[in-house]
């Protein structure tokens, strides 16, 4: 065979698409691409509205998660109280997938401690017992404490001691045996605290 | 049903509660598996032939709906009855629950003599 010249194809460049290119790509009807596009905005802080935006009616499980761990790594106060708003949604994947997102936000989400602990709704107040449990923050221990010795509902009070119970020490005897007082006719919460302190 | 005593998988990623689980439904008179999250649930099914399945609705890895759409789809196939149990009473909770395929959904706490006595029923087939 003889010598075929063939034209010089030039080098595959792999390139990162445009901010412009992947934000267009969060609404592609195929979820793998929109995963795509939201793990490629790592980063992009002028995304982070968009992302928001997506959090809510995105329906794929893989999507969300993707989303929530792109904006769960800018850890701000405009992320954090945005995705709290999903700690009372009625999807229990998503608010349990922000609650675990949440968890790995402790430079913001210690500021929105507070008024999540007073949310009216008994079940936000499990969520952030939920989040408290892996909140790598110093506070995150005094809040759960904070939660059985004061919450009025006893599924949050046993949801604050499960939280509680990889760091329980003898310090908090006191306060679980306390909160057996304060829901006498509540079996589980009973069970839990006699399991934990004897 | 097995020949000897019921089997029951209890899923939960709280500790306390599949402790509390496993010991109302052991003292029922069940044989019972625990499982941390629909994950391992999952693999459980595919590996054990239970005859009830208590699972919880928040967790970690996989939620309890999608678990139990899971144990229900044609991968895992169980005709077992599910019993899903949550903290939470949000409107929807029930209907969401039934449609992944639960044959009973319950608010916790439950104390020991209802968990028994709804244990009893879906495992001797007895529409709850």
């Amino acid at each position: 065979m003889g010598l075929v010249r063939r034209d010089q194809q030039p080098a595959e460049v792999s390139e990162t698409p445009a901010v412009e290119t992947l934000l267009r790509q969060l609404g592609d009807p195929d979820p793998d691409r929109r995963r795509e596009a939201a793990l490629g905005l790592d980063g992009v802080a002028e995304a982070v509205p968009d992302l928001l935006a997506r959090v809510g009616p995105e329906t794929a499980s893989t999507v969300r998660d993707a989303l929530l761990t792109t904006l769960a790594a800018h850890d701000t106060d405009e992320v954090a109280e945005a995705l709290a708003v999903h700690l009372a949604s009625d999807e229990a994947d998503l608010r349990t997938l922000v609650a675990e997102a949440l968890a790995t936000m402790p430079g913001s989400v210690p500021a929105i401690v507070p008024r999540l602990l007073q949310d009216p709704d008994h079940d936000v107040r499990v969520m952030t017992a939920m989040v408290l449990a892996d909140l790598p923050h110093p506070g995150a221990l005094t809040w759960l404490a904070d939660m059985i010795r004061e919450d009025p509902h006893p599924n949050v009070v046993t949801a604050a001691i499960d939280a509680l119970l990889p760091s329980l020490g003898p310090e908090h005897t006191e306060l679980l045996r306390d909160a057996v007082g304060r829901f006498p006719d509540d079996p589980f919460l009973r069970f839990t605290v006699e399991a934990a302190v004897g | 049903m097995t020949q000897n005593r019921p089997k029951v998988l209890v899923v939960d990623d709280a500790a306390t509660v599949r402790l509390y689980h496993t010991k109302l439904l052991g003292d029922a008179g069940f044989e019972v598996a625990e499982a941390a999250n629909g994950l391992e649930a999952v693999e459980a099914a595919m590996s054990t032939a239970f005859d009830l399945f208590v699972v919880d609705v928040n967790m970690p890895k996989m939620n309890g709906y999608t678990c139990v759409e899971t144990l229900r789809s044609e991968t895992v196939g169980t005709p077992a009855p599910i019993l899903m149990i949550s903290t939470e009473d949000r409107a929807g909770d029930a209907d969401r629950a039934y449609a992944a395929g639960a044959n009973l959904y319950l608010v916790k706490p439950v104390d020991a003599e209802r968990l028994a006595r709804v244990a009893r029923m879906l495992t001797s087939g007895v529409a709850a």
